[in-house]
């Protein structure tokens, strides 16, 4: 555009790294919020930095990472191949419910029942994902909506599980029976368990399927132009199926990681209320479903949803602010991606 | 008297000049035929026209004076109406309602519902245009909806009305039908703009044509003192005339064959009419044919994008009728598509990776399912520096190409295949002349080692110069298959405009 002020053109010379500005609006911005409501915008942003950061807080932001990162990773890796799961929170349930049953069923020792568990939520999980895009490659029923749909039945019908045939009738609450001991997680320190390696493993695949295999190749080319793949004699079919029961496989492991690990039984509505898959899923749009970038951005989320946590207690800045500015953040690096993707 | 005008219009995109100093000019009451082949800017012309785009030199002008026409809200208050080839209709509203969108009658802040409806039934009946106005559009069919397009550019009192090919949708009745309303539109003194790319019809209805070539404007001849030939040779420009030196063909076994082979479209007439063909080892057949009588049908059928609804399909003896993509490949196929940005390559990719696809499963460039960055780098490497591809390294995503180069990647890419069957689609369009050069050697090339090349294009002089058999599509059917000694550009232009009689 001719009629650009020229600092944009200077900007765009210069090239800053998008994030950076995208936090710096986003500081700017909810500072002046802060400001408005006559606190101290320094100290708000001293304690989120403080309350997530620091070695005591530390634990508890990584402890918040493990299902925001698998989370991120399930949306993620349709992305990478311009697909949409909007699955996540009915993958996530079914996960956990299998998690939070199985151990309640299964003789043997309590090691080889948890890796069973997990197996099977990951294999449930996985299949009930793996049907939307059979509705959408057999039916032509858009994945962004029969995935997003196939969501609400399996969140009811584990509420109803956890409420009525399955229900802990010691306790007046919704919630399954605990797990006995051994089968829970392996506790690493503090809140951190052996769920939180599982989920740097499941990372570290990830970038690596990305970058240096055929698959990862393949959906990145899918992602890029889909008729290009299927021109290059990529089966989309099968890619789409395969690529939705992973993403559907890795929320089910996450939701039977909190259930093995932090909670110990399945309690209705505790893994959804903390919007995971919603975090998860704006993590993983930020990078365009990169899996390394998706990482980042889901440790700063989770860094800065803990010290919102932390801020909130400390200064009487309601915790609120801190999704305020995830918001703005996500704004300001969509709009320079619009920007850049209407001038091609 | 002069109706409208156009002078010395120029349009650029980007480093492509679709309109390179175009004139125009259109008497009242005539119906003028705007013509080229493709690429030759014809649809860039109308869209300035109908304010659609705006032009970056040049003027309009409208009974003498110049106009500026920012959009086509601009140009239909000049009297300006067009009739898209895509029509732009809403499909769940009622034929009135789509003719008076915009300009309706209204009775305070309301729709005045009974005064539209008895303007557009007035409308139809003076213009003979039948169509209900009570019908739902999306119930209507093709020929009755260019009916409710023609009248809706009526309604708001167009003086000129611009067509764009509107012939491509309409079965021979309803071509006719529709030239008798143009007839009846020019004798009550409107002007008619008819874009199109067919000779029998710009022979049967215009008064005389504009013929554009490269962006320019080539030839205005008046019909009734032209032949079909003038138009052709016009088009097509015997200056671009490109020789190939190549000896007679050895044609070998039958590398690629279809039979019967037929794609329904969305009329009851199929868009591939039972088409039986055969590439032999070592020759090249061409394909001529004015674009959109089914060759990108025909060809998607052929290569697995589309299954046929009838018919059969043979790749080294392999039956890959019903068969995905990958199984035609693996059966010998390599294909360089008519579409080199939106089917060929994936633009943000880098050339490595797109030089790498069909190739990324096997060694050197995969082992176990683990792709190999040095091997792909390594071939993108050799590909670049064999095929003089411009460009800075391999990792430079190939958006950033020019059409030829991009163009290259894709050729680059699907001859290294060495696969038994090619078959290439427009592998030349807006490519300049040294890049074309290059291509069609790779052809001849390929043919000399054995390979059946299969050649779809809309250039006739690419036909001419590289095919060793000519096979002319039209309408979804082949009219002909010629020995190379037998096509000549007279006869083979003739066929391409289904004039059967008059080219035997």
């Amino acid at each position: 555009m001719n009629g650009a002020p020229r600092w944009t053109a200077v900007a765009l010379r210069l090239r800053p790294p998008p994030v950076a500005i995208a936090i710096l609006f986003a500081a700017l911005a909810g500072g002046a919020l802060v400001l408005v409501s006559g606190q101290d915008p320094l100290q708000a942003y001293a304690e989120i930095v403080k309350g997530s950061l620091s070695r005591d807080s530390l634990p508890d932001t990584l402890n918040w990472a493990t299902p925001l990162v698998g989370m991120t990773l399930a949306a993620a890796l349709p992305l990478r191949g311009g697909m949409v799961n909007l699955g996540g929170d009915g993958q996530l349930v079914i996960g956990g419910l299998i998690g939070a049953l199985l151990p309640l069923v299964l003789p043997g020792p309590g090691a080889l029942v948890s890796i069973v568990a997990l197996g099977a939520a990951a294999l449930g999980a996985g299949l009930y994902a793996m049907l939307a895009a059979w509705g959408e490659t057999r039916h032509g029923i858009p994945m962004l909506i029969s995935s997003l749909l196939l969501s609400y039945p399996a969140v009811g019908v584990t509420s109803y599980l956890a409420r009525f045939p399955f229900r802990d009738v010691a306790t007046g609450l919704p919630q399954t029976p605990m797990i006995p001991e051994a089968a829970r997680l392996y506790t690493l320190s503090g809140p951190l368990n052996a769920g939180s390696l599982l989920i740097v493993a499941i990372a570290a695949a990830a970038i690596f399927v990305d970058r240096r295999t055929v698959v990862g190749y393949e959906l990145r080319m899918r992602g890029k132009n889909l008729r290009f793949a299927g021109y290059g004699g990529v089966r989309l079919d099968r890619q789409a199926m395969r690529t939705m029961f992973a993403s559907g496989a890795i929320a089910g492991l996450v939701g039977a990681i909190v259930v093995l690990g932090s909670q110990f039984r399945f309690i209705d509505d505790a893994l959804l209320s903390p919007s995971y898959t919603w975090s998860g899923l704006m993590a993983a749009l930020l990078v365009g479903g990169e899996p390394a970038g998706a990482i980042l951005s889901a440790l700063f989320f989770s860094a800065l949803q803990t010290g919102g946590f932390a801020m909130q207690r400390e200064t009487s800045v309601p915790r609120v602010l801190t999704l305020v500015l995830q918001a703005i953040v996500i704004l300001f690096l969509a709009m320079r991606q619009g920007v850049g993707r209407r001038a091609s | 008297m002069l109706e409208i005008e156009a002078v010395g219009i120029v349009k650029r995109y980007g480093g492509l000049v679709a309109n390179d100093g175009v004139d125009l000019s259109v008497d009242r009451g005539e119906i003028h035929g705007v013509m080229g082949e493709n690429g030759a800017g014809k649809t860039t012309l109308m869209s300035i026209l109908f304010g659609l785009q705006t032009p970056d030199a040049g003027e309009i002008r409208v009974h003498g004076a110049a106009v500026r026409f920012r959009s086509p809200i601009d140009a239909m208050a000049a009297g300006m109406g067009m009739v898209h080839q895509s029509f732009k209709l809403f499909g769940s509203l009622d034929v009135w309602e789509n003719i008076v969108y915009g300009a309706e009658p209204r009775r305070g802040p309301f729709i005045d519902r009974r005064a539209a409806r008895a303007q557009v039934a007035e409308l139809a009946g003076r213009h003979r245009l039948a169509v209900d106005p009570d019908a739902t559009v999306g119930e209507l069919s093709v020929g009755e909806r260019q009916r409710v397009e023609i009248l809706k550019a009526l309604y708001r009192d167009a003086r000129v009305l611009i067509l764009d090919e509107p012939t491509a949708v309409l079965t021979p009745p309803e071509r006719d039908a529709l030239f008798g309303v143009l007839r009846r539109l020019a004798a009550e003194g409107r002007t008619v703009l008819l874009v199109t790319h067919k000779l029998h019809e710009a022979a049967a209805i215009t008064d005389r044509v504009t013929v554009l070539r490269d962006g320019r404007t080539v030839a205005v001849l008046r019909t009734a003192e032209t032949s079909a030939r003038d138009i052709i040779r016009a088009m097509t420009g015997r200056n671009v005339n490109l020789i190939v030196e190549k000896g007679p063909a050895q044609a070998g076994a039958s590398n690629l064959t279809a039979v019967d082979l037929t794609v329904a479209g969305a009329a009851a007439k199929p868009v591939v009419d039972r088409v039986s063909l055969t590439v032999r080892a070592g020759e090249i057949v061409g394909i001529a044919g004015v674009a959109g009588n089914g060759q990108s049908e025909l060809v998607e059928a052929l290569v697995g994008l589309r299954p046929p609804d009838g018919g059969r399909v043979e790749i080294c003896g392999v039956d890959v009728t019903a068969a995905d993509v990958e199984t035609h490949r693996a059966a010998g196929l390599a294909y360089v598509p008519e579409d080199r940005a939106a089917v060929g390559s994936a633009l943000t990719a880098s050339a490595a990776d797109n030089l790498a696809m069909g190739f990324q499963r096997a060694a050197p460039l995969a082992r176990g399912g683990l792709i190999n960055p040095g091997a792909i780098a390594e071939r993108a490497q050799a590909l670049i520096r064999r095929y003089a591809i411009r460009i800075s390294n391999e990792r430079v995503a190939v958006g950033k190409l020019s059409g030829g180069n991009l163009q290259k990647i894709v050729v680059a890419r699907e001859l290294s295949h060495d696969a038994p069957v090619l078959i290439a689609e427009q592998p030349t369009r807006g490519l300049d002349i040294g890049a074309t050069e290059t291509i069609h050697a790779r052809l001849v090339a390929e043919r000399n080692n054995g390979r059946a090349v299969l050649l779809v294009s809309a250039e006739l002089t690419e036909i001419l110069a590289l095919s060793d058999r000519v096979l002319v599509m039209f309408e979804g059917r082949i009219l002909a298959d010629l020995a190379q000694a037998e096509a000549d550009e007279e006869s083979v232009g003739l066929l391409m405009a289904g004039r059967t009689r008059e080219a035997a």
